[in-house]
């Protein structure tokens, strides 16, 4: 059992005066509370629109017609739809896609938990060091390590292998991850940890009883950042992957543009295909996304 | 605050379908790799000719079906020879190749055309094919011209690393229904053609005259609109090392064509590249474009055959034309290829005469294979019809870019596409760009020139 050291009694609110509307306790209102509604629309509305008018372009050049230069996706074909996923094998693309993106979560979230730990709860006589060269690592572009690399997965008869993809990509993924995730760590007390040891628990299974649970909004911020960025990442896959059914979406997509002609309707409708599993993540995760990524980091 | 520390089932659980779902998905990426073997150097082997070959293709995309249609033929009529497709997009293949030279992983057969076919070569990357190619039967029935196009950018040993598939050729495309509309006449000159441009821009419509290329691929546009305009016929003076791109004539005509930007054409052309300048003259109301074969199909798909036109580029100084070459696309053969012989094959059968038609039928381009260029499409087509007279009725001047300088690609890409955009925009001068343009490639040939000794 465990129970507080010192409770704490917040005092009693003031009581609110009558023509103002009651303020909580230590804040102060600010310009915008009383600013015109539109002022706050309108320059919302305007960004809106920008940002929705190249999807608008998008969806319209995949739901229309081929030829048609009408401004609305009327009559509606889903043509280039099938013609991309049947006969420009975006189906295999899609299926590797999520493969190299559920690997490099899982890989990312687990070597990042368990190197994140190690940076948060232990001092260690290179730890600075450590973390300045996790700093530094990324700093370097992919493009330098491309050959070397590539003779590494060569040796480990990993070329044309989805394996090559995602271990590049974790390998990438995991200096953020981990020092994101000591932050996450860093914020849950130290003391919990005892009281889990003090309980019973050895060192893991207090981990995983007391700090793992707490560290959701952490782990899906990281998780969801190393699936969205393998998922969009083109040049690991370009290289190391030439057999056309081991190749990604982004690969795929970048094959629909030949030289001196480009069918815009498939590229629209691939583009939507990309699209959509990070769009549908991105809203599932949004709310643990913003909370994990600042609680790792301002408070690390 | 109590914790409970007891296992769960459920708890239990979780942890171990993590690790199973890891294995499994680590154990299915892994598998099937290889070390991908074939890097530069490697001396390879002719093979017993049947097995596995890799193709890949220098300009995957809207070319992979017809591809995938050759290969169907081949594998039918080779039943011992299996051929896998990669398609790579165009922007993309140097980097790919180049990694592969380094790194290993090269394929049996890639498509290898004049623009890059120096830096391949200079790598020791390509078989010669003159020994295989004298004793096929296509040995007399491809192009000459284009054979000659293709030895001359492989490197200067006189041999022939590619074997020719197709010729491409700059195309001024034009709305015959604007023009008639506009009572223009047909923009087979330069003058003609400055006339009509500034006739059909009216900005407040959002219609246009023309659309310039400002970026990628640039330099080669403007390379064809100074000479076309100039009439110089040379990319060297007589003395071999100096090149005329800064010739006075040329200057003037390129600060001519640059003036066109803004003045008759849309802002955005700034960052143009061929995706842009395409998509924009289909769906949009802009009179005249410059491109080449290639986006002949995409302009039928627009517009229909009835409102466009594709003709040579427009004549200059006392009625004649002069263009730029377009690079020759072939298929090479790599040196490291362990099946040597069953690429070979590969390659034959798909410049022969119903496949080399085929192809060039789907891609709008110039047949390589002789006999092929005198099907009746060819007629039909009508851009590629009036390009093929222009290659080869005598029409037309041709001045040969240096393709076979190693340096070329960068100098016309890299190099300059930045430091023309700064002509467009009127912050350089066209001759100061010309100049750098000239200095960097007479330094280029100078080495080259030192190289062959």
């Amino acid at each position: 059992m465990i129970t507080k050291d010192v409770e704490t009694v917040a005092p009693p609110p003031p009581a609110p005066v009558a023509d103002e509307p009651p303020q909580r306790p230590g804040r102060r209102r600010r310009a915008w509370d009383e600013a015109p509604r539109w002022q706050i629309y309108l320059p919302l509305g305007i960004y809106l629109l920008f940002t929705l008018v190249p999807f608008y372009w998008i969806l319209l050049f995949a739901l229309r017609k081929p030829g048609s230069t009408s401004l609305v996706p009327w009559p509606m074909t889903f043509e280039h739809f099938e013609k991309v996923w049947n006969e420009r094998s975006f189906g295999t693309y899609f299926e590797n896609s999520v493969l190299v993106g559920l690997a490099t979560l899982l890989m990312t979230t687990v070597v990042a938990l368990a190197g994140g730990y190690a940076l948060a709860r232990f001092d260690f006589r290179i730890k600075r060091a450590f973390m300045l060269a996790l700093l530094c690592s990324q700093f370097v572009p992919g493009a330098l390590l491309l050959v070397p690399l590539f003779q590494i997965f060569a040796e480990l008869r990993m070329i044309n292998s989805l394996g090559s993809v995602i271990i590049a990509e974790t390998v990438f993924q995991l200096p953020l991850s981990m020092i994101l995730i000591s932050g996450f760590i860093r914020n849950v007390p130290y003391s919990l940890e005892e009281a889990a040891w003090v309980d019973g628990c050895n060192r893991f299974s207090g981990f995983r009883v007391v700090v793992l649970p707490l560290l959701r909004p952490g782990l899906i911020a990281v998780g969801s950042f190393a699936f969205v960025h393998s998922w969009n990442h083109f040049l690991f896959a370009l290289m190391f992957l030439s057999n056309q059914d081991k190749q990604t979406i982004p690969v795929g997509l970048n094959s629909l543009m030949s030289a001196d002609s480009v069918d815009l309707g498939a590229l629209a409708a691939g583009g939507i295909i990309a699209a959509v599993p990070v769009v549908i993540v991105f809203a599932f995760i949004q709310k643990w996304l913003i909370t994990g990524f600042s609680a790792g980091a301002v408070k690390g | 605050m109590k914790i409970s520390i007891h296992r769960s089932s459920r708890g239990g659980r979780r942890p171990a379908a993590v690790v199973a779902l890891s294995a499994v998905l680590a154990l299915t990426a892994t598998a099937c790799g290889d070390d991908g073997s074939g890097a530069a150097g490697d001396k390879g082997a002719d093979g017993s000719g049947k097995g596995k070959i890799v193709f890949w293709d220098n300009n995957g995309g809207v070319r992979t079906d017809i591809w995938k249609e050759i290969i169907a033929d081949f594998e039918k009529a080779n039943p011992d020879i299996d051929v896998q497709y990669v398609g790579i997009a165009a922007t993309e293949y140097q980097s790919k190749v180049d990694t592969a030279l380094q790194g290993g992983g090269l394929p049996d057969v890639g498509g290898v055309g004049a623009a890059m076919l120096a830096g391949f070569a200079a790598q020791n990357a390509l078989e010669p094919l003159d020994d295989r190619l004298g004793k096929s039967s296509l040995n007399d029935r491809l192009n000459k011209d284009m054979v000659a196009s293709l030895r001359a950018a492989g490197g200067g040993d006189e041999k022939l690393y590619s074997i020719p598939t197709s010729a491409n050729n700059g195309v001024l495309y034009y709305r015959t229904d604007l023009f008639k509309k506009a009572g223009l006449a047909e923009p087979t000159t330069w003058d003609a053609f400055y006339k009509a441009a500034d006739k059909l821009t009216d900005k407040d419509k959002n219609a246009f005259g023309y659309t310039i290329r400002g970026g990628a691929g640039s330099i080669a546009q403007a390379l064809d609109a100074m000479y076309g305009q100039s009439g110089i016929t040379s990319f060297w003076d007589a003395s071999g090392e100096r090149t005329t791109v800064d010739d006075p004539k040329n200057v003037a005509a390129l600060e001519k064509y640059v003036g066109l930007y803004k003045k008759v054409t849309p802002a955005a052309d700034l960052n143009n590249d061929f995706t842009k300048m395409v998509a924009q003259w289909d769906s949009g109301t802009i009179g005249m474009l410059n491109h080449n074969l290639g986006s002949y199909q995409d302009h039928v798909k627009a517009f229909g055959t009835d409102k466009f036109r594709g003709i040579p580029q427009p004549a200059g100084p006392g009625g004649k034309r002069v263009q730029v070459s377009n690079p020759v696309d072939g298929l090479g053969l790599f040196k490291s290829s362990k099946n040597k012989a069953a690429a070979w094959k590969f390659i034959e059968f798909a410049t022969s005469k119903e496949q080399n038609s085929k192809f060039n039928r789907s891609a709008g381009q110039v047949p390589s294979n002789t006999d092929a260029a005198g099907d009746s499409w060819v007629s039909e087509a009508e851009p590629t019809k009036l390009a093929a007279q222009a290659l080869t009725d005598g029409s037309t001047t041709i001045v040969q870019l240096p393709y076979y300088l190693p340096d070329w690609n960068t100098i016309s890409k890299t190099d300059n596409e930045p430091a023309f955009q700064k002509v467009m925009n009127g912050s350089m001068s066209a001759k100061d760009f010309l100049g750098t343009l000239a200095e960097q490639l007479d330094t280029a040939q100078k080495e080259w020139n030192e190289q062959k000794g």
